[in-house]
Parts: C-alpha cells; sequence; structure tokens
C-alpha cells in the first residue's frame, strides 16, 4: 500500500513537472523511477486504483505533515525533495535572527537540506524551503521565522 | 534527528551528536577549574557547576560540573569560553579552536629555550605543576683542570682520601690483608686536593690549575648547561608566576580576561575555601607579623589572579567579588556568539 | 551533593559550628565559641552531639569536613 500512494505523489510530481516543461527524461531522474514506468504514469496507467485520489488528499495536507509523510514513504531524498518542491505551491521567506547559535540543529532537522551554516549562523534557502516548520520548533534559541509569502 | 550521546568516563565525559556534521564536546575534570564560565555561557542552560569547594578540598569523588544532554545543542560556546581548555570541542574532527570561523580567547604561556637558562624556579613556583624543565648538566670533568697522582709506595692503605673525597673520585681494591690497588678517576675528580691535604704520609700530588693559572685552558661552551623547558597546555591556567619568578624574562603569559579581584574582609570568616579552590595562588593568609598582632584576614597576589571567578563562586558569606572587564578573544562575525563573549565581561 | 553527619562518631567539639562560614555569618557569637542562640544556622551541637538544623543553607564549601577530626560531618 505505502508503494502505491509512493506512485501517487510521483505521479503528481510528474505532472507537475510536465508542465514546467521538462523531459521525460530528467524526471525519470530527478524522481528516482526508469523511464517507462514514467510514461505509463504520464498515460495513466501501472497505478493501482485509488492511489491518485489518496495521493491528491495526502497534497492537501499541512505542508510539515506533507513532509513528514512523503519522507516516510519516499525512499530517496532527492525525489522526496523533488516531490515536495513541485507539490507545494506556497512561497515562504525565511528570516534567522541574529541569536542564532550556529549550533546546527536546524541542519540535522531539515529533511530537505535547505539549511546550511555560514559564519555560525543558519542560513535558509527560502527556495528549498517547504514551510514545514520543524526547524523553528527545534530551534533552541527561537531564532528561526518562517512566514508564508 | 539524531540524539545526542552521552559518553561518562570517571570524571569526564563527551557528548556527541552524528548527523551532517559530527560535533564533539569533551570534558577534563582534571584542567576543570570550577570557574563556572562554562555555566555562565551555555545559552540552554544545560551545564551546572558542581560543589566545587567540597569537590577540591575534600576530594569528592564528583565531577566539577555537570552536563544535560538532553539540553546540550553542541553549539561549542562553553568550549570558546573556558579559560583553562578544559572542554574542547570539534566539529568533524577538527578542534573549533583551528577553525576559523570560530572565536577564541587569546591566552599564552611560553618558555623560550634560547633564553631560558633552565634554573627550574618557573617549575617551583608553578601552582599547578604544569612545566617540566629537563635539563643536560656538563661534565664536571670539563669545568676544571689539574693533575694528580697518588705514590703507591708512599701509601700506607688508610683509607683516609677515599673517604673525604666530595667528589667520590678516589678507589682502593682491597685484594689482600696488604695487597691493594688505589685509583683516581679524573673525570670524577675536581682537584680540590682535600685528600692531598688529608694524607697522613703526604703520598698525594695534587695540583689545580684553575687556580694557579686562572681558567685559561677551559671552553666557556663546555660548562653550558642544556635543556628543555616544557608546559604542559592542559594543565596550565596562563597564571603569570613563571614570567614573574623567571630571572631572564624567558617566559611570557598572555592572560585572556582582565578585570580586579575585591575582598570584603568584614564579611570574609577565614573558611580558606577561595584560598584552596583559586588555581593561581592568588589567595592565601597572611603569617601574623608579631604575637597578638592582627593582620589582614585574607590577603591577594592580584598579578597572578586570572580572573575566573571560582573563588567568588565558592565563598559561601559573598566576601569576593571578581570582576572582568575586559576578555581578549579572536573576532566573530557572529552576533549572538559576540554577546555571549561579553557577557562575560561584569559591570 | 548533601550534607550528612554521623552522631555516633561526634565528639561535640563543635568545631564544625564554629569554622561554617554560614553559621558564623548567621549567629557571630558562635564565632567566639559560644552556642548559637536560634536554630537558624546549619548544624549545632545539641546533648553532646552534632544535629543538623538549616542544612539547605548549606554553601557546600567543604569547611566542616576539611576541620572535623572524626569525620562525623562531611558531603557526599
Amino acid at each position: 500500500m505505502p508503494k502505491h500512494i509512493a506512485s501517487g505523489l510521483k505521479y503528481l510530481a510528474a505532472l507537475e513537472l510536465v508542465r514546467d516543461g521538462y523531459s521525460q527524461k530528467q524526471i525519470s531522474k530527478m524522481l528516482n523511477v526508469n523511464k517507462s514506468t514514467l510514461s505509463h504514469y504520464l498515460n495513466g496507467r501501472n497505478i493501482s486504483l485509488g492511489s491518485i485520489e489518496i495521493a491528491e488528499i495526502v497534497r492537501e495536507f499541512s505542508p510539515r505533515d506533507f513532509l513528514v509523510f512523503t519522507d516516510a514513504i519516499i525512499e530517496d531524498k532527492e525525489a522526496t525533495k523533488t516531490i515536495v518542491k513541485t507539490c507545494l505551491v506556497n512561497k515562504y521567506s525565511v528570516e534567522v535572527k541574529d541569536s542564532c547559535i550556529g549550533c546546527g540543529i536546524c541542519v540535522d532537522t531539515c529533511l530537505i537540506d535547505a539549511i546550511v551554516l555560514d559564519d555560525l549562523k543558519a542560513h535558509i534557502d527560502s527556495d528549498i524551503c517547504c514551510g514545514c516548520q520543524i526547524c523553528a520548533e527545534k530551534c533552541p534559541t527561537n531564532s528561526i521565522n518562517i512566514l508564508e509569502e | 534527528m539524531a540524539a545526542n550521546i552521552k559518553e561518562v568516563k570517571a570524571k569526564d565525559f563527551n557528548v556527541e551528536r552524528s548527523a551532517e556534521e559530527d560535533r564533539e564536546l569533551s570534558f577534563k575534570d582534571e584542567s576543570c577549574v570550577g570557574c563556572g564560565v562554562c555555566e555562565s555561557i551555555c545559552p540552554v542552560g544545560a551545564i551546572k557547576l558542581g560543589s566545587v569547594g567540597a569537590i577540591v578540598r575534600n576530594d569528592i569523588d564528583e565531577s566539577k560540573i555537570e552536563i544535560d544532554e538532553e539540553k546540550c545543542v553542541l553549539c561549542g560556546m562553553c568550549s570558546v569560553g573556558c579559560p583553562v581548555d578544559a572542554l574542547e570541542f570539534t566539529v568533524d574532527g577538527t578542534p573549533i579552536s583551528e577553525i576559523e570561523t570560530y572565536p577564541k580567547l587569546i591566552s599564552s604561556a611560553e618558555i623560550d629555550d634560547d633564553t631560558c637558562i633552565y634554573c627550574k624556579a618557573c617549575e617551583r613556583a608553578c601552582p599547578r605543576e604544569a612545566i617540566t624543565v629537563a635539563r643536560q648538566l656538563p661534565d664536571r670533568s670539563k669545568l676544571v683542570t689539574g693533575e694528580i697522582d697518588i705514590d703507591k709506595e708512599t701509601c700506607i692503605d688508610c683509607g683516609i682520601c677515599e673517604e673525604m673525597c666530595p667528589a667520590d673520585a678516589i678507589t682502593i681494591d682491597q685484594k689482600g690483608p696488604e695487597d691493594f690497588d688505589i685509583a683516581v678517576d679524573k673525570d670524577k675528580c675536581v682537584y680540590c686536593l682535600v685528600c692531598k691535604k688529608a694524607c697522613p704520609v703526604d703520598a698525594i700530588m695534587a695540583a689545580c690549575r684553575t687556580c694557579s693559572y686562572g681558567e685559561y685552558d677551559l671552553d666557556p661552551k663546555d660548562a653550558e648547561v642544556t635543556g628543555k623547558a616544557l608546559i604542559d597546555d592542559d594543565a596550565c591556567v596562563r597564571c603569570g608566576w613563571c614570567e614573574e619568578v623567571c630571572p631572564v624574562d624567558a617566559a611570557k603569559v598572555e592572560k585572556p580576561f582582565e578585570g580586579e579581584l575585591n575582598l570584603d574582609l568584614d564579611k570574609c570568616t577565614t573558611c580558606g575555601a577561595c584560598v584552596d579552590v583559586c588555581p593561581c595562588d592568588v589567595l592565601f593568609f597572611p603569617k601574623s607579623s608579631a604575637p597578638g598582632t592582627i593582620d589582614d584576614k585574607l590577603m591577594k597576589d592580584e598579578q597572578f589572579c586570572i580572573y575566573c571567578g571560582a573563588c567568588e563562586n565558592v565563598c559561601p558569606v559573598e566576601a569576593i567579588d571578581v570582576k572582568r572587564t575586559g576578555i581578549k578573544c579572536t573576532p566573530t562575525k557572529s552576533k549572538s556568539w559576540q554577546k555571549s563573549i561579553d557577557s562575560l565581561k561584569t559591570n | 551533593m548533601e550534607l550528612k553527619v554521623n552522631q555516633d562518631n561526634c565528639l561535640g567539639c563543635g568545631v564544625c559550628v564554629v569554622a561554617c562560614p554560614v553559621n558564623v555569618s548567621i549567629s557571630p557569637e558562635v564565632s567566639g565559641g559560644h552556642g548559637s542562640k536560634t536554630t537558624e544556622t546549619i548544624m549545632m551541637v545539641e546533648n553532646g552531639v552534632i544535629k543538623l538544623f538549616s542544612e539547605d543553607k548549606c554553601t557546600k564549601c567543604g569547611t566542616c569536613q576539611v576541620f572535623c577530626p572524626t569525620d562525623a560531618i562531611w558531603l557526599e
């Protein structure tokens, strides 16, 4: 069953990526699916009944739930990042306050590698950030503000 | 997320988190002076200073600080603040003292081998037993010159010269009741002429050339003491005793903190906790100058103070006030780190 | 770490009472060798043996333990 939902999510992401103009070859790499499976997906085949519907429900989850769920059922981290980025459309502006001590807990926590440390301060890539807020909650100095744009 | 793993070994501990980076904090109780700087700089309140007075004075088997590994976020601030390097913090195996982005207290203690005369004054004065002076002395035979000869025919085998020789240079080999050999080890003999003067039968002829003709045939290079003075960085607290006692200014010490040490003698009850805890031998009880005289209860040699604050923390009656007015530290771009370092200054 | 006493070992000499810096600051007369007039002090000799009264005031400086001749008072 989890595999079916995973296919559903990959299908949704693939559709978005096609719309964004990526080639099937590129998409198969980005989602870690082989090309023939991908072409089946895009033709609406090879997906068990209900998977797409469930994936669409999952897509309506809060960013955090969507991310945690996706991370749990998609085994490949890069694919998770692609799915989250294509399926979650909201934009976030992220501010790291000067009270950041550079402990790196956010870096360790972030499931999609949106954070790096530089000069003892966290730097969060707003383009990658999916707004899950996990880092903000774990931050020992409450230095992270994530706002929906 | 990876949780912190704590490992305790006797009074030392390690806290580790391995994820994107491997972060590790290690504490060495032996180096710790119980000053509490780590406790005050920790941004998440994970470090608690123990009962340092009781631990140091009564040899209690307890660590001077405790860390709550659930609270610790492995930021490394305690390591930067520690004035005695008891807390080491590494990122991916590299100590942060070698990583430029991290600030670092500026302190050092060095003994210049070119200037050092290996007199060991620093070794004796160091309150932390952190200095070892290893020295090689010149051969005694190269510092003296002379001649000595014992006339075996005249010698009566009395043994007086052997007994009196201060350098143990004369040996008599007793082979039988009347059969003996007598020999002088010229590497040991210093031509002091004691044997010659003591011999009851004038069997010894000896002359000291240094006395008669001066030092014409001695090479001053042969008289040089060579060696090496080593400072154990783990034990050294940069107190400056070595610099003060060095007769040739070979020792140089830079302290990380500047400040003031104030004693309130009205409050002091002379319990001695501060004297026992001070890592720098700054505080002491004066010897009474005359019977019946009342001197100050407690005295200080403030030039050796590192303003760590251990005495203030341990004083049960708040009779000690340590003010830190300056922190010597390399710059950091992080505002929060700069703020934390500045917070070590007392107003 | 806690302050502990063993009354079986105690000689009742009162050295700890006098040496304790907190006692002296609470009740200055103890430094003259007089008994404290108040149970506000950390410890006192009562009926010939040491007894703890306000051990919560102990700052754990270890002075009592340093001076006790019979190891009847200690921190652990």
